[in-house]
């Protein structure tokens, strides 16, 4: 079963094109890099992914069911890590995951273990009573994650979620990005850290200008010893001109 | 709906972000209205004669206790939306399994809330000026209930409309404050002269303090049945356009 279909899926803001009728499906339990500069329609296309805005034309599934008309069974799939902080800068830590696991329906008496599980997973125990206004840059990004894995969802979108983050924590956040895609996750990642998507993931996507511009098998893009970074540079480059 | 677990922690979230800022949200409209009923009631009203058999004090509570519940319902839905757009955690509803009808509701609900929590002060205020009455209770809980949700839902619409703070707090300055005013709050219908009686009974705010002051004191200038007819004509209005408004993510989907 695919975790993510998309079919002709276009979005345009006042006129100017975003994304222009992309195609390409991520597979159950893959471990997915979703790859372009900045402006390029990554972070479109994952807002029309998981509701934080509407496509234009074009079919979003996920796990089957259609983000727009079957939105509600669709939401519940995905757990979002979205690259700007959209969280309630008073609320202390530990309330704000409480509100979110409540508004995915787990019920008080299983949110509290749920809660606790978390925080000890992205120690962030010892803040769970600060507002995250107070937290520094390492550790909102590590609440983000946390809030999106609240759910336990099938499948998690991380949009950009190692930027301003330090090495240790980094490497602690591969690890355990790497431990649940074994156990099953679907994964998309979107990151500017390309020796972190060379890593972590088995497909890659690169969108240009609102297209699509290469897919396929991570060992696709690294053939003939180039890294990653290289080939990227390459196809990029080639739009460029 | 279906999502009752989501719609009771959204109502929740909304209580308690209003119970956060309390000195603002509670404190502050106790204040006024304790003012209000010193000044206008206890001070003035005593050099005033009785309006209808009924005390000045007695008179003017209910307009009191009126704008007090429209505003703070009102200012809840409207800042709490607007600021969830200004600092994009509307995202967290957005990407979440709660409907638009649940999130219209929960919205809804806090501003009923926070209208309650604030009019219970106020009634406690009257009562320390023996100006607490209420003769029929049904009455004053549909008036109180209806009006609540009325601009609950409009606070909605501006918060969804408003670009900046200062459109949000446009409405109460300029629509609500002078209409509460000019709706019989602080004087009879007929202490005005006719041509200005016409204009206030085309206030829709006039018959929201009509009813409540007939539900309190027994007195009423205009029949009941607009009042409930607004009310309900209102909520279905703007409760339909609320939820459209959401469903095609006007100004919260770009």
């Amino acid at each position: 079963m695919n975790a993510i279909e998309i079919e002709h899926f276009s979005k345009s803001y006042k006129g100017s094109v975003a994304v222009d009728d992309i195609s390409f499906a991520v597979p159950q339990g893959e471990f997915f890099g979703f790859l372009g500069p900045n402006g390029a329609g990554k972070t479109t296309t994952i807002n029309c992914l998981t509701g934080i805005t509407g496509p234009t034309s074009g079919v979003l599934k996920l796990f089957g069911h259609d983000v727009v008309d079957d939105y509600r069974a669709a939401r519940a799939q995905v757990g979002l890590s979205a690259q700007e902080f959209n969280v309630d800068f008073w609320a202390p830590v530990g309330r704000l995951l409480w509100y979110v696991a409540g508004f995915y329906g787990i019920p008080e008496k299983k949110r509290s273990a749920r809660i606790d599980e978390l925080l000890t997973i992205f120690d962030l125990k010892s803040h769970a009573k600060k507002p995250f206004r107070t937290l520094s840059g390492g550790l909102k990004r590590r609440v983000m994650i946390a809030r999106a894995m609240i759910h336990n969802p099938p499948l998690l979108i991380l949009d950009e979620p190692t930027a301003g983050v330090d090495i240790e924590l980094r490497h602690d956040l591969w690890k355990y990005l790497r431990r649940i895609n074994e156990e099953g996750k679907t994964i998309l990642l979107t990151s500017h850290y390309l020796e972190e998507v060379e890593l972590l993931c088995n497909h890659i996507a690169i969108i240009f200008g609102g297209t699509i511009i290469a897919i396929g098998d991570k060992s696709e893009f690294i053939q003939g010893g180039h890294t990653l970074e290289q080939k990227y540079l390459q196809l990029t480059k080639n739009q460029h001109e | 709906m279906n999502n009752w677990i989501g719609l009771y922690t959204f109502i929740r979230r909304e209580i308690e972000r209003f119970l956060r800022v309390g000195v603002q949200t509670l404190l502050s409209p106790w204040i006024n209205a304790l003012l209000y009923i010193f000044i206008f009631g206890f001070v003035v009203g005593s050099r005033i004669a009785e309006i209808d058999g009924i005390s000045y004090i007695q008179f003017v509570m209910p307009g009191l206790l009126m704008l007090n519940l429209i505003t703070s319902s009102f200012s809840q839905t409207s800042f709490s939306l607007f600021y969830q757009r200004f600092a994009k955690h509307i995202e967290e509803l957005l990407v979440s399994p709660l409907s638009y009808a649940e999130i219209v509701c929960g919205f809804v609900v806090g501003g009923i809330a926070r209208g309650v929590a604030v009019s219970i002060g106020v009634y406690a205020i009257a009562i320390l000026f023996g100006a607490a009455r209420v003769e029929h209770i049904g009455i004053f809980a549909l008036y109180s209930f209806g009006v609540a949700v009325v601009f609950s839902l409009i606070g909605l619409v501006v918060g969804l409309w408003s670009e900046n703070f200062e459109q949000v707090s446009i409405f109460t300055t300029f629509v609500i404050m002078p209409f509460t005013f000019l709706g019989g709050v602080f004087n009879s219908v007929n202490m005005l002269p006719r041509t200005m009686q016409t204009v206030v009974r085309l206030n829709p705010f006039f018959y929201f303090v009509d009813g409540l002051r007939y539900s309190m004191v027994g007195l009423h200038e205009a029949p009941l049945a607009i009042g409930v007819s607004l009310m309900a004509v209102l909520t279905v209005v703007f409760g339909v356009l609320v939820w459209y408004l959401f469903k095609i993510g006007w100004k919260i989907k770009s």
